[in-house]
């Protein structure tokens, strides 16, 4: 059944896709609605150290987007006179995705049960639904929607109201696609110019009871795990006083429920002060990343049970966001951000002193604050491109624990199970020795221009570095526009690190460039757009 | 064991993978930029076209004159251009010069106290008018007077326009449709300002894109100052971002969106006036589209000229613009504006390596009278009240053509203006950066 709505799905589309409409944009049903999409096949082929290669991914998605304008001028349907509503529109942006790697390689569709198979395979969402409504100086967008703050570039600072799915492809993918649209409110008044501020206005948003955390695949049978430092397997026992015992573990889902106590809001003031562009900024919601409480450990006979228990604190975000454009000297525009955030969960080492862990269940909430510095310039390099400069964007990322503990505790890995230092066939157990850092930092780059006489080979390259850890990351990517309608796209993923086997935060690199885990990968897709 | 099932030597995946690499990075390699430079086209040759061919043959209203007459239309058409629209199936269609009264009341409300400082920039102007209605020939200033009034003219803004433009290399081949809407506003207009209390500001313009699909919604707000010196403000919305970015604005020579101009040929002419030499190489009369039915269709063998249009006898001023940096792509810039309404009606830049032509670009206009009595070319994608554009006294501006003569490449463009004055507060709401947080997704 699933197969057939995914076929039907597409036949949709590509027919949507090759209709003879006036516009190779955006097309017009009626003068009131809107269509706009895109079907993409996306394969990815993973090549540990380049001397193999491992099809992972084989992921077909369908986009529409629908847009329709129900009220215009102050008449809603061309009737209907709405006074001081001058406009409003109703925006609908549905995906459907069929990943067939789960179908074509008996790898993945022998690992997975007929129910977890097809939700691996499937997916379809009305992932936004929203209206619009402007009464001037107030505007307010309804529904399911994305909000981005800051001026962070795919780091988590003040973008932190929208949770992300990283389980198909981790966060390598534009934050767009993989941001979680939440339902809320999103109301904007304008203030304009008040003494020295120019372009001022209030925004406020409310998100009444859609709390969703952020998505992260643990599972490792699946192509991107998140599983640490360690190996690609479930912990399936555990050591204790040197007796290698069974584990059963549980873990709780301790997510807020969907209730008005639960809900989420933030505000922020923008304005523009000497020609600085700023925003002050406010958020309290929960923390989208998990921590985890130990809640109870029984022994019975040979096997540990277990329970853990997911927990996603309270949390205020604080910040200040700017940017400013400097023609003169540099001719560079600087961006800057900073943020203070409280109830960040952390993990603590099994066994700290009461005066650290009081509880006991190895939880804990820190305060934690982010700086950010980064710059954008447009730059001719006349021997690389003689008609289009290069965009380059350099940002440094500075992340501290302000109430450090040395017993906080990073990512979790599997190993195996050694007895009188030999390894255990088949057993494995779950440690935790990443030891994270009080500051953590990490630097990026990109590049971006376009050759060719109409601009339609568009190169992009990206660095980004831990310099802590050392792991470090490359794209190097290529789209070229076929037409309007045709994107054939090449990317090129490295994972690497200098030196060391310190993990690291942020899984830039490090944790997916090692020789018995590299996920160096190529990446092949065509966009048919509309 | 499985990890070794799994990634097995497959040995034609790595040479495809080297393969796709190859193909990829050919994509960086840039053909020699000296294709199609024509003798032609060199800087001397406009010079010296400038200076000696004079029109023999006067041209009559109604007379339509094909290849076979380009020996009359050399010397009305400046030279650089002739490659493009001296081609087979050609057909200009001469009508009678016409004169264009300005907007009632135009240059009644012009606050004085104005002038022209050391560097050739206008400075405590407010709009209102034109600020050097009378150019003389001889005043050392005249080319800064020139590009002023051209700056300030009627119609530049006050309008949405939606726009098309075609991306094409030779023989027509189209690499990409470009469609987006602008929407401008003038802010200083003389003895008072659109919205109170923004003095400051000149003009404000906010353009969305529509198509292609991996451009549309992208949307730019750009804010110009009256005091020239302070450089432009911009922000741009882009949809993947869902997040408003600052723009550069004094990076004027990189050319945009695969498109085949740059900022500072806007118009003609869209810098800073201080950034540049000027001199003023006197009048000359030329053929323009001044005042077209409606958006004339492309024509010529690449489709980058305009075919079957209505063409006019144009007197014109002709700049001289030599870019005070060396590291400016252009070595000189000439650009013809017309006597009447200075608006620019050709415009050719030289590249700094070798004197010929790099950029050139040629205007299609209309004036609003001719709404009432001619039917105008909606745009594919919004319907406009054109009956809004009668009575004003201005120029449309319905398209150019922006033609790289390097590449070679060309963007053929249509324009469909129509007038829109917003109110005060429906100006301050609109260009405002609070309509910059969020878009059409």
């Amino acid at each position: 059944m699933r197969l057939r709505i995914c076929f039907a799905t597409y036949a949709l589309f590509l027919g949507l896709a090759v209709l003879p409409v006036p516009s190779w944009g955006i097309i017009n049903v009626t003068d009131d609605i809107e269509l706009e999409g895109f079907v993409k096949t996306q394969n990815i082929l993973r090549t540990p150290m380049f001397q193999d290669a491992e099809l992972i991914m084989q992921r077909n998605t369908a986009q529409l987007e629908g847009k329709y304008y129900f009220l215009r001028e102050s008449q809603a349907f061309g009737r209907f006179g709405t006074g001081p509503l001058e406009e409003a529109t109703l925006t609908l942006i549905g995906r459907g995705v069929y990943d067939s790697i789960y179908d074509i390689r008996h790898t993945y569709s022998e690992a997975f049960g007929k129910d977890e198979r097809l939700n691996r395979q499937f997916e379809y969402k009305l992932r936004e639904a929203f209206v619009d409504l402007v009464l001037p100086p107030f505007t307010l967008r309804l529904g399911r929607q994305q909000v981005v703050w800051g001026e962070t570039d795919n780091f988590r600072a003040l973008d932190v109201i929208n949770p992300l799915d990283l389980r198909w492809h981790a966060n390598w993918e534009p934050w767009e696609d993989i941001r979680i649209p939440l339902w809320m409110a999103r109301a904007i008044y304008d203030i304009g110019k008040v003494g020295p501020l120019e372009e001022s206005f209030v925004e406020a948003v409310w998100i009444p009871w859609d709390f969703q955390p952020n998505k992260v695949a643990a599972d490792p049978r699946r192509p991107w795990p998140f599983i640490g430092d360690g190996l690609s397997a479930v912990a399936n026992s555990a050591m204790i006083e040197e007796a290698l015992l069974d584990l059963d573990l549980t873990v709780r889902d301790g997510k807020p429920s969907k209730k008005f106590k639960n809900g989420q809001a933030g505000v922020r003031f923008k304005a523009i002060w000497g020609g600085i562009d700023f925003s002050l900024n406010y958020f309290y919601g929960f923390s989208a990343d998990p921590g985890f409480k130990f809640r109870s450990g029984r022994l019975e006979g040979n096997t540990l049970r277990a329970v853990l228990e997911t927990e996603h604190p309270r949390s205020h975000v604080v910040g200040i966001a700017a940017n400013y454009s400097e023609e003169k000297y540099t001719q560079s525009v600087f961006r800057a951000e900073t943020t203070f955030t409280t109830g960040v969960p952390v993990t603590i080492a099994p066994g700290a002193s009461a005066r650290i862990d009081p509880d006991q269940n190895q939880f804990d909430t820190a305060n934690r604050s982010v700086v950010m510095l980064a710059i954008d310039r447009p730059t001719w390099i006349r021997p690389l491109n003689d008609i289009r400069t290069f965009f380059l964007s350099a940002q440094f990322f500075w992340r501290r624990y302000l109430d450090y503990s040395r017993l906080y505790r990073g990512i979790p890995s599997v190993r195996r199970a050694h007895m009188d230092g030999e390894a255990v066939p088949g057993r494995f157990i779950s440690t935790n020795s990443d030891k994270i850092d009080q500051n953590e930092f990490v630097i990026t780059f990109s590049a971006s221009t376009s050759y060719g006489p109409g601009g339609l080979w568009q190169p992009l390259f990206v660095f980004a570095l831990d310099p802590l850890s050392t792991g470090a990351y490359n794209k190097f990517a290529m789209d070229y526009l076929w037409s309007n309608y045709f994107v054939l796209r090449f990317e090129q993923n490295f994972f690497w690190r200098v030196s060391g086997h310190d993990p690291g935060p942020w899984g830039i690199g490090d944790l997916y460039g090692r020789p018995r885990d590299s996920r160096h990968e190529s990446v092949f897709s065509a966009i048919v757009q509309f | 064991m499985e990890k070794q099932a799994l990634q097995g030597p497959v040995s034609f995946l790595s040479y495809f993978l080297m393969v796709a690499l190859a193909v990829v990075l050919s994509g960086f390699w840039v053909p020699p930029t000296t294709a199609l430079a024509s003798p032609d086209q060199s800087y001397d040759t406009l010079r010296h076209w400038i200076e000696h061919a004079r029109p023999e043959t006067e041209l009559t209203p109604g007379q339509h004159l094909t290849l076979k007459d380009r020996a009359v239309l050399e010397s009305y058409i400046p030279q650089t251009a002739w490659e493009y629209y001296f081609y087979d199936g050609m057909d200009m269609e001469i009508t009678e010069t016409g004169t264009y009264p300005p907007p009632e009341g135009w240059g009644q409300n012009v606050p004085s106290g104005y002038q022209l400082d050391e560097q050739g920039v206008l400075t405590g102007f407010k709009g209102g008018g034109f600020p050097f209605p009378d150019i003389s020939e001889d005043d050392s200033k005249a080319a800064q007077k020139v590009i002023w009034n051209m700056l300030w003219r009627p119609g530049a803004e006050d309008y949405v326009m939606p726009m098309v433009a075609w991306s094409r290399s030779p023989n027509g081949q189209l690499d990409r449709q470009f469609e987006f809407t602008a929407v401008a506003s003038r802010y200083a207009q003389g003895d008072h300002c659109l919205v109170p209390g923004y003095e400051e500001v000149k003009t404000k313009q906010l353009m969305e894109f529509r198509s292609p699909r991996d451009m549309a919604g992208a949307k730019m707000l750009t804010k110009t100052y009256v005091d020239h010196y302070k450089e432009d403000d911009g922000w741009m919305y882009m949809p993947a971002q869902r997040k408003p970015r600052r723009t550069l604005a004094s990076e004027r020579t990189s050319e945009v969106m695969g498109m085949d101009f740059i900022m500072e040929d806007f118009i003609g002419f869209g810098g800073k006036v201080y950034e540049h030499n000027w001199s003023y190489l006197g009048k000359r009369r030329v053929i323009a589209t001044m005042n077209v039915e409606t958006n004339p269709e492309a024509g010529g063998p690449h489709l980058w000229v305009p075919k079957d249009a209505r063409w006019e006898v144009r007197g014109a001023h002709v700049l001289l613009i030599d870019p005070k940096s060396d590291s400016h792509p252009y070595s000189h810039k000439i650009i013809f504006v017309d006597t009447e309404t200075f608006w620019t009606l050709w415009m050719f830049g030289f590249d700094r390596q070798d004197d010929h032509l790099l950029r050139m670009n040629q205007h299609f206009l209309k004036y609003s009278e001719g709404f009432a009595h001619e039917t105008a070319t909606q745009a594919p994608y919004m319907k406009l009240d054109y009956a809004n554009n009668v009575g004003q006294g201005i120029f449309y501006h319905l398209g150019e053509t922006d033609i790289n003569a390097k590449k070679p490449h060309a963007t053929y463009m249509h324009c469909y203006v129509m007038t829109r004055h917003f109110s005060s507060g429906r100006a301050k709401q609109f260009y405002s950066v609070r309509n910059m947080v969020s878009g059409r997704r």
